[in-house]
């Protein structure tokens, strides 16, 4: 189960897979609160990921941790369940919210078999129209565009 | 409530109340899904001569959205699951409305821009301060 490191590579990687399984992969968004940690209850406020031999040894050293200020987590995962594919990305800021549903959205359209067209109005025709023809234009080429257009906004916002 | 799909405006309010209900308490989450809506759809893979049908759809399929608060086990009675499918032609519209309830569901996430403009701001008021030749805005 990977993590991608950009939300970049995690759209890329995922369109990919969307292409290659449009009827069987789909694509999970999990927004949750992971809970403060409980000095009565040392076993629930434990992050999952700590390692099981710490559970019996020395459970008074958690509630001693000050609770992270920040305990809200998006988590991105597409997952393709014949073959076993999983991608995902996390992030903890608000500032992408936006920018990952419009993705979603951009991954809802190989999910339909619509072609990836970045001009709206060109596809709202087809789509009102007929739309029999359209999912046959379908390629690669598209991807790389998408990747090259969101590379550089990425740049853009300049995270430290 | 589970009984069938809800309509993509209803679809939304009802996840806004969820992203609400979610703010009741101090954790839980929300788990959003998409997937293409392929029942009954089976028509094409025995007529098609391609190997692989579902690459090329003879018509754009619908998109299945659900929203689930991930009640199981021994809460499942809580459990609210909403669904509502997505036109292929109606997906622009769709996802510009579903970003801004999320946007405005998901509120305990970072909000990083604004505490780096406050340090920025006093950052520049100090500079202000020290050299004293700067006009205050």
């Amino acid at each position: 189960m990977p993590y991608l490191e950009t939300a970049q590579q995690w759209l890329t990687q995922s369109t990919l897979l969307l292409q290659a399984r449009p009827s069987t992969t789909r694509i999970t968004t999990k927004y949750t609160i992971k809970p403060i940690p409980d000095p009565s209850n040392p076993d629930r406020s434990k992050p999952r990921k700590t390692k099981p031999s710490t559970t019996s040894s020395e459970p008074a050293s958690v509630p001693t941790q000050a609770p992270e200020p920040i305990r809200a987590v998006l988590i991105l995962k597409t997952y393709d369940p014949v073959s076993g594919t999983t991608l995902k990305y996390s992030t903890t800021k608000a500032a992408e919210v936006s920018r990952l549903i419009q993705i979603l959205g951009r991954l809802a359209r190989p999910m339909a078999g619509l072609p990836e067209v970045k001009e709206d109005v060109v596809m709202l025709d087809g789509g009102e129209g007929e739309g029999a023809h359209t999912p046959l234009v379908e390629s690669a080429k598209p991807a790389q565009n998408v990747a090259g257009g969101g590379g550089k906004k990425k740049k853009g916002k300049g995270k430290k | 409530m589970s009984k069938g799909h809800l309509s993509n405006d209803e679809f939304f309010v009802r996840l806004s109340s969820l992203f609400d209900e979610r703010r009741q308490k101090d954790h839980g989450s929300v788990y959003l899904t998409q997937k293409r809506l392929s029942y009954d759809k089976d028509t094409d893979v025995e007529s098609s001569e391609q190997q692989f049908p579902d690459l090329h759809p003879t018509a754009p399929l619908p998109i299945l959205i659900r929203a689930t608060n991930g009640k199981s086990k021994d809460n499942k009675a809580k459990k609210v699951k909403l669904s509502t499918v997505v036109e292929s032609d109606a997906i622009e519209g769709f996802f510009a409305k579903y970003a801004e309830v999320c946007k405005g569901g998901m509120s305990g996430l970072k909000k990083r821009d604004r505490s780096k403009a406050k340090e920025k701001l006093k950052a520049k008021k100090r500079k202000q301060a020290a050299g004293g030749d700067e006009v205050k805005k």
